[in-house]
This record gives structure tokens, C-alpha cells and sequence, in this order.
């Protein structure tokens, strides 16, 4: 390893071994300080990965321009999760040092992730970050839904986690080899094996579990809402983004075979279709936002159904419009929710006078997810749609925009809560907001108008990164 | 190779579908849940084993033992939930556990 990929590798380093610093320092003297030497560590690695356009490619890790824009999105994420965790795990009384340790260690493996060139640190990578997030979901012991939540994904994660190794192992038994690009089908090439088929197959179902698409996304609700409303912030952007840059590195080896394009088609249909109509019918918000998450999967699955034609862009703006929703979202949540949870949607009547800012927060953030226009939900579902109807998929565009409007109706309902209605007795006053908690609440909502009114620049950033 | 890998896949394939017939059937104990994943893990590593044989090259074997390194973890954090779980509800029966439905 020369001196040159030890550049390009300290965003990820950084990030380990904070995650392995923090552990420690907690031995010696914990406190709640830790949570802002995460933040640091992830600030140094975000200042690091922006700063030195250094590239490197070794064995099984490549920094590449694709990797440091996923690595950037994900800092950034991260950043927000932590400042949202540090005062929420303060007044729920979630104490020790493994949370910021647990949380920068997922953020190492998701950077890991899409910087992955080989199977086998792709698997790792993706294992080490659910690995994390099973932690992380159960962490809070004296809640009996975080246990529930954290052994249920566990036992779906493994699940899931040894579908994927056995397609890989499949891969490796017919091809013998491990690295992407060897793998990738000769155009012209001989005809594909059953065995590589199959082995490609059982590896889309493994990630379509990580992503939530259906039939592989019984998990998300449940654990939604039994984890912490800040880890369910991470989970359902920093992990979605780093499992679809995976997936994204994977579609080569999908190219040249037709059953791959009927399989992605499916998924995408029936995860637009079923989520939205389930998130119809929740009456607890962090459940209705996770089939909303669910249905919105699906349209990121959707542009990968035309990954030719543009649909790989339009995938990857998506999940950023998306991920910077679903922390406005998650995050207002988090702030609004004091000793328990506030789960309820009736629960959020009149909160939006009581608590302006996670009130705007929780609005615009819902608007972007409707896809309403000036947020930037509209530009990502236009970028998808166009994407769809560039690449001949009329009835997968028809199905979206459908279903879209269907969502519209379950997005407003908490809106309508928030400002239309009075809330029900007296109005407790609204404890004030800490600074971090303005911070993690003002920047997604900043970057989700932002992104709706002048897309320009990340698209034009995306044409770069993902020729 | 002495052993065709067709053999071992078959093998590999039956522990497979073993394992993943009886988590879909024996939904009703975690610890059987636990024991069937790691019966489709082994599976996996058959697979790895097998194809490092046929290829003469060390990548599946490497494999092979990250999963054993990465599934032990997974297990000992999945005993340790059971515990937690088990301490509360006095049962491993895992349709006590469901206090969150929609």
C-alpha cells in the first residue's frame, strides 16, 4: 500500500478508528461527550473525502469519484443522525459509549460498500453495516419494542444474509473468481450457466432485503418503529443509499440477460404498489413512514428497471432527495417525541404551533415524499419518470405516477394533524430546541427545498460520477 | 478433484432448502430459528470450499472463513437478544413476541 492509497483510504480509516477510539475513551471516562467526538471524527472524514480528490484502487477496495459521492452522502447523513441521537438518547436515558461507536462503525462499513470491487468486501461490508444496525436497533433495553424490533431483523437479516452469500458462492463455483469486473458477461460472450443465473438471482433477493423491496420487506415496519427514532433516521437513508450503490455496482453482471429486467421490473411494481397501499392504512406515523420508505424503494428500483437509459442517475438522485426527506422526517419525529415516543398521528395535532420548526421540518419533509412541488421529492420522482419513459416502460411510469397520487392522500393526513386541526386538551409548551437539534432538523429541510427549486448541480455532479 | 462438484452442490443445495424449510416451519423457537440459519450457513461455505477445490485458488476458502468469523459474531449477538428477551418474558417462543402488528 503506497502512500498515495493511504490518502484515498483515510476517509475510511478515520472512521474505524474513531469508531475503535470512542470504545475506548468510554472505558476510561464515559459521558455524553463521546457523541461529539463521533461527530468530529465523521467531520474529519466528510472535510477528508472532499478535500483530497486522492483515488486508489486495491485489492477489493477502489476510491473511486462513484465512492466518495456516496461517502460524502453518507457523512453527511450521519452527521444529522448523531446530532439528532445526542439529545435524544440524553432525555431517554440511553447511555454508554457503544451507540457513537456502533453508528461511526456503520458508517465506515457503508463507505466500505460502495467502494467495494470485489464479492467478498461487498459481503462484508453489507453484513458489517446491518451487523451495526442490529445494535443499534435494540439498544435502548428498558424499551420491550426495541428487543422485539432488534431479533426481528436479526433473524431476517441472517436470513437474508446467508441468500446472499449462497449467491455468491454460486458465483464463485461456476466463474472462480471473486472480482466484479472478471465477472461482468462478455458481450458476445458464451451463454450464461444456470448456475451463474441462479447465483445472480438469490443475490438480487438478498439486497432486495437490505433495500426493503417487496417480497423481502415484512421486516421494515416492525422495526421502524421499535428502534429509536434517530437510528431509524440512519437506517432508512444511509443504509438504503449504501445497499443501492451496491446494488448499482452489481447491474453489470446483470447486463446481457433478459430474466434480470423481468425480476427488477416486478420488484419495482409490486413494492410501489403494496407499499403505498399499506401506508394507507397505519395509524402510527414511524410505521406509515416506513411503508412510505418501502413504496419509495420501489421507485428507486423502478429507475434501475431502465439503468441504460439514465436509470442509474435517476436512481442515485433519488435516494439523496429521499434520504434528505426521510431525516427531516425521522428527525422531527425524534425531536417532537419527549419521555415516550410520539407515535400516534393524532398524537402530532397542533404540534406544528407548538413546535414550529419540527413542525416545518416534519411538512416539508412529507411534502418532499408526496412529491409535491417546490420540494425536491417532485424533481427526484420527475427524474425517475422520465428516466422510465426514456427507456420504454410506459406502464411502470403509468403504475408510479399512480401510486404517487395515492400517497399523496396518507402524506397530507399528517399535515393536516399538524396544523388544521386543534390539539386535543391543553397545549403543553414545547420544551425549547437544543442547538444541535437545529442544526439536524434545519439541513435537510434546507437541502430538500434546495435541491426542488435548483437540482442542477447534483445532476449534473451525478452525470460525472456515474457516466 | 476426486469429488465431482456436482455432488457437492447437490449436498450443498439439500442443507440449503433444509435449513431454510425449517425457519420458514419452526417459526416457534428462536433457538431452532438460530440452529436452521447456521444449517444453511454451512451450506454455503460447502459451496465456497467445492469451488476453491475446482478452481485451485484460495479465494473461496478465504471466504468460507470470513463467514465463519462474521455468522459466530451474528449468533453471539443474537444469544445475547435472546437472553435479554428471554428475561422478560420467561419464553423463547417467539409468538409471545409480538406486540407490534399492522
Amino acid at each position: 500500500m503506497t502512500s498515495g492509497d493511504m490518502m484515498a483510504l483515510m476517509p475510511l480509516m478515520i472512521l474505524a478508528g474513531g469508531s475503535v477510539l470512542v470504545l475506548l475513551a468510554g472505558a476510561i471516562r464515559p459521558g455524553y461527550y463521546l457523541y461529539e467526538a463521533a461527530i468530529a471524527f465523521v467531520a474529519g472524514a466528510l472535510f477528508w473525502t472532499v478535500a483530497v480528490p486522492a483515488e486508489a484502487t486495491l485489492p477489493g477496495l477502489a476510491m473511486t469519484p462513484f465512492a466518495r459521492f456516496f461517502a460524502v452522502f453518507l457523512d453527511l447523513a450521519g452527521i444529522v443522525a448523531l446530532l439528532l441521537s445526542a439529545a435524544y438518547n440524553r432525555r431517554r436515558g440511553i447511555v454508554g459509549e457503544e451507540f457513537p461507536a456502533t453508528l461511526l462503525f456503520a458508517l465506515a462499513a457503508m463507505g466500505a460498500a460502495c467502494a467495494a470491487t470485489d464479492l467478498l468486501m461487498l459481503f462484508l461490508a453489507l453484513e458489517s453495516f446491518t451487523f451495526a444496525f442490529y445494535i443499534l436497533v435494540a439498544i435502548e433495553r428498558n424499551s420491550a419494542r426495541g428487543g422485539e424490533a432488534g431479533l426481528k431483523y436479526l433473524l431476517n437479516g441472517t436470513l437474508s444474509a446467508a441468500i446472499l452469500a449462497m449467491g455468491i458462492a454460486l458465483l464463485y463455483a461456476d466463474r472462480g473468481t471473486l472480482r466484479l469486473a472478471e465477472l461482468v458477461p462478455q458481450p458476445g460472450g458464451p451463454a450464461l450457466e444456470p448456475l451463474f443465473l441462479v447465483g445472480v438471482c438469490l443475490i438480487l433477493l438478498g439486497l432486495a432485503f437490505k433495500l426493503s423491496l417487496v417480497p423481502a420487506h415484512l421486516w421494515t415496519a416492525d422495526v421502524y418503529q421499535g428502534a429509536p427514532a434517530p437510528v431509524t433516521a440512519l437506517l432508512s437513508t444511509a443504509s438504503k443509499g449504501a445497499s443501492l450503490a451496491a446494488l448499482l455496482l452489481l447491474l453489470p453482471l446483470l447486463a446481457g440477460w433478459q430474466g434480470s429486467h423481468a425480476i427488477l421490473w416486478w420488484l419495482a411494481l409490486l413494492t410501489m404498489v403494496s407499499g403505498n397501499l399499506a401506508a394507507l392504512v397505519q395509524g402510527s406515523i414511524k410505521r406509515m413512514l416506513a411503508w412510505s420508505s418501502v413504496a419509495q424503494m420501489g421507485y428507486a428500483a423502478l429507475a434501475l428497471v431502465v439503468a441504460p437509459y439514465g436509470g442509474a442517475r435517476a436512481a442515485a438522485f433519488y435516494v439523496v432527495v429521499y434520504a434528505a426527506a426521510g431525516l427531516a422526517t425521522f428527525g422531527a419525529v425524534a425531536v417532537l417525541s419527549d419521555e415516550v415516543e410520539r407515535d400516534g398521528i393524532e398524537e402530532y395535532r397542533g404540534r406544528g404551533y407548538a413546535n414550529p420548526l419540527a413542525g416545518a421540518a416534519l411538512a416539508v419533509g412529507l411534502f418532499s415524499l408526496a412529491g409535491i412541488p417546490p420540494a425536491a421529492g417532485f424533481m427526484g420522482k420527475f427524474a425517475v419518470f422520465a428516466a422510465a419513459l426514456r427507456g420504454g416502460e410506459t406502464t411502470l411510469a403509468v403504475a408510479g405516477i399512480l401510486t404517487a397520487l395515492v400517497s399523496v392522500f396518507f402524506y397530507l393526513k399528517v399535515v393536516v394533524a399538524l396544523y388544521m386541526r386543534p390539539a386535543e386538551g391543553e397545549v403543553t409548551n414545547a420544551r425549547p430546541l437544543l442547538i444541535s437539534e437545529i442544526i439536524a432538523l434545519a439541513v435537510p429541510m434546507a437541502a430538500t427545498l434546495f435541491l426542488g427549486v435548483y437540482p442542477a448541480p447534483l445532476l449534473d455532479l451525478l452525470m460525472r460520477v456515474l457516466p | 478433484m476426486i469429488v465431482p462438484l456436482e455432488h457437492i452442490l447437490i449436498l450443498a443445495g439439500l442443507l440449503f432448502f433444509l435449513g431454510m424449510g425449517g425457519l420458514l416451519a419452526w417459526r416457534a423457537n428462536l433457538i431452532m430459528m438460530l440452529v436452521c440459519i447456521e444449517v444453511m450457513l454451512n451450506a454455503v461455505m460447502l459451496v465456497f470450499v467445492g469451488g476453491s477445490a475446482r478452481w485451485g485458488n484460495a479465494d473461496g476458502q478465504l471466504f468460507a472463513i470470513f463467514i465463519m468469523a462474521l455468522t459466530s459474531s451474528e449468533v453471539s449477538l443474537a444469544l445475547a437478544m435472546v437472553v435479554y428477551l428471554h428475561r422478560r418474558k420467561r419464553t423463547v417462543d417467539t409468538d409471545v413476541f409480538s406486540e407490534m402488528k399492522g
